[in-house]
């Protein structure tokens, strides 16, 4: 990809920094900075498993355990989380995430894919319990304006039994 | 020593209008123990669908109560549940979920059996000096007592002293019919399981199914959204089909639902929901009258939340959901979750019914934490024992009537109980029905 001009793709660190930051944001519980990483058109995604081993590949036939088109949907969970009527968001869990393997790929002008490890630890202080997640994320990013939005996050969550309960800024 | 007499968990007196049921049955590990051996080891229990075997030596692996099985196909198609553990050692046969094998050997000494479960080889058998007893006996993998299917449900004993699963389902086999004759294709689960666990027993999902009192008072968040997203035109907005109806909204007037309580402990809570495009059905409207006649259609529509003690639970709200439920300890639960779907249905309609049962039922969703949280919570707040009796099973007990109701007679079914009701009734007396079963299974260990 030796035809893009440089501001219209990310370099390795670049990337890894853009990861990092929409970690801190998520670390932070910090929802506004977060949501204006996504275009509104976006996709969040994290698909189920299936009974055969392998992961759901067609969100309209088959189940997931997120599927949003929209930054809209992404703004209602905020909205709940921050609604002080749903016990479940109540006593807000500590959560840091670790990402790493960051792969940047240029795809196109202005377009980037990231592949990434994850493992997000939250610590429940309801029930003074910790949980690991972990998984791969797959960002697509595109520059609008100047700026790298996410038009695209997959979330492979690898150990899909959710204690109780997970919500999206556990992952 | 038996730790507990029936008498001091269930306070069950009609005559008085006192129905109590002691929070030991949700702290105990002792009476879980009994429950595990006399309720899900000692009667009949959903373990699948059938379509989750569709095609010859096809299985699928799961659990009654603590035992491993396997339901599988044979060569000719007939379905079978066995224990998914090999005679020799007890190790268990087969790790995955589920897949298709004319033959499982066990991993351990190589035994082998056929997809009807039939011993076909013990490695080095002519070797291997057995004494006349081994031969004796029976190496082919061991059934279960019982096993059934109705219209693809399959339900399994490991108790051979059961009612015929005919008369176990009785009426509800009705609403059974409600969910399988929305497509003349039949059901299927959607691709994809959703499991979680929550620390809390077992019955707190039982009751929270049935349970129409705590939705506006856990859910409002949820609601909230719902109220905002109806009012939105935005297409790219999850739409959900219970925002429109009325049968939890607070000032709605006259008859908006109720429930129904079966024999042998299965409930059923319903509210009334109009026959309208916020239902992925709805596409097939005036064929399903056809079909069925439009009284049968009509209850199609509406909103069902079908219990089958103990552990299946068919929940037709915001979309459609097939959970089982597997306790792990006292304090402790596991939720096996897919979304049911009619054959068949449009492209569109499939994907609608699938956004909103993600958004709803999942535990990454918006409402399902809520509940959950609450099973937790109770669990916490029952350590007391000094008042032992908990007061959430007393609302409409002065509503409700033996046998149905004009709605039951609708589809010709006849429950034992039911309770119709408006908005803000929301009867409780039907989980009367779960603890007079519970108590029947119960009452040879407890006396």
């Amino acid at each position: 990809m030796t035809t893009l001009t440089k501001s219209a793709s990310l370099t390795q660190s670049e990337a890894t920094a853009y990861l990092a930051r929409e970690a801190l944001y998520l670390d932070r519980l910090d929802f506004d900075p977060w949501l204006d990483l996504y275009t509104p058109d976006c996709l969040f995604w994290m698909p189920a498993w299936r009974d055969d081993g392998t992961q759901t590949e067609d969100p309209d036939r088959e189940l997931s355990l997120i599927f949003y088109r929209g930054r809209r949907n992404l703004e209602d969970r905020v909205q709940r989380i921050r609604s002080g009527f749903s016990v479940a968001s109540a006593v807000m869990p500590r959560v840091a995430h670790m990402i790493g393997n960051v792969q940047a790929e240029a795809v196109g002008e202005g377009h980037m894919r990231l592949d990434s490890s994850f493992i997000t630890n939250v610590h429940d202080v309801r029930t003074n319990k910790s949980h690991a997640y972990f998984g791969r994320y797959e960002h697509e990013l595109v520059l609008q304006d100047g700026a790298w939005k996410i038009s695209s996050k997959i979330i492979r969550l690898m150990n899909d039994v959710v204690p109780t309960m997970l919500d999206v800024y556990g992952v | 020593m038996k730790p507990f007499a029936l008498r001091d968990l269930i306070d069950d007196r009609p005559q008085d209008g006192v129905f109590r049921v002691n929070r030991a049955l949700f702290r105990d590990q002792a009476l879980f123990d009994l429950e595990m051996k006399h309720i899900f080891e000692g009667g009949w229990l959903f373990i699948g669908l059938s379509t989750q075997a569709e095609n010859p030596h096809d299985y699928f692996t799961s659990f009654i109560g603590r035992v491993p099985i396997i339901v599988q196909r044979d060569g000719e198609g007939q379905l079978r549940c066995f224990v998914n553990a090999c005679p020799h050692k007890g190790v268990r046969l087969v790790q995955k979920r589920c897949g298709s094998a004319r033959r499982h050997v066990c991993p351990y000494h190589s035994w082998t059996f056929d997809s009807a479960g039939a011993n076909k080889n013990i490695k080095w058998q002519k070797s291997g000096q057995y004494g006349a007893g081994f031969d004796e006996e029976n190496h082919d993998l061991a059934t279960v007592a019982k096993f059934g299917e109705y219209r693809g449900f399959l339900f399994a004993s490991l108790n051979a002293d059961v009612p015929t699963l005919e008369e176990h389902l009785g009426e509800t086999r009705k609403l059974i019919d409600l969910i399988v004759d929305k497509s003349p294709e039949g059901v299927e689960l959607v691709p994809g399981r959703v499991v979680f666990t929550y620390a809390a027993n077992w019955k707190m999902q039982l009751e929270n199914c049935s349970d129409q009192y705590h939705f506006t008072s856990t859910h409002p968040s949820y609601i909230r959204i719902l109220d905002q997203r109806a009012k939105e035109t935005v297409n790219e907005v999850v739409q959900s089909s219970i925002g429109a109806a009325d049968f939890w909204q607070e000032d709605a007037s006259g008859v908006t639902g109720g429930t129904m309580s079966f024999d042998h402990g299965h409930v059923l809570n319903w509210g009334v929901m109009p026959v309208s495009a916020a239902l992925p059905e709805f596409e097939r409207a005036e064929e399903l009258a056809r079909l069925h006649g439009a009284a049968k259609r009509n209850w199609m529509f509406n909103m069902r939340n079908l219990t089958i003690f103990p552990n299946l639970q068919l929940a037709e709200n915001a979309s459609s959901q097939m959970r089982v439920i597997r306790p792990i300890a006292a304090g402790m639960t596991e939720m096996q979750t897919w979304c049911i779907a009619p054959r068949g249905e449009s492209a569109q309609a499939r994907a609608f019914r699938i956004r909103q049962y993600e958004d709803f039922f999942n535990p990454t969703g918006m409402a399902t934490p809520d509940d959950t949280v609450c099973y937790e919570e109770a669990q916490i707040g029952m350590a007391e024992q000094d008042r032992p009796w908990l007061q959430g099973h007393a609302r409409g007990w002065s509503a409700s009537v033996e046998g149905g109701n004009d709605w039951s007679d609708m589809i010709g079914m006849k429950p034992a109980r039911s309770v119709l009701a408006d908005a803000q009734l929301c009867d409780e007396s039907l989980f009367g029905s779960y603890y007079r079963a519970w108590s029947a299974r119960m009452a040879e260990a407890l006396a």
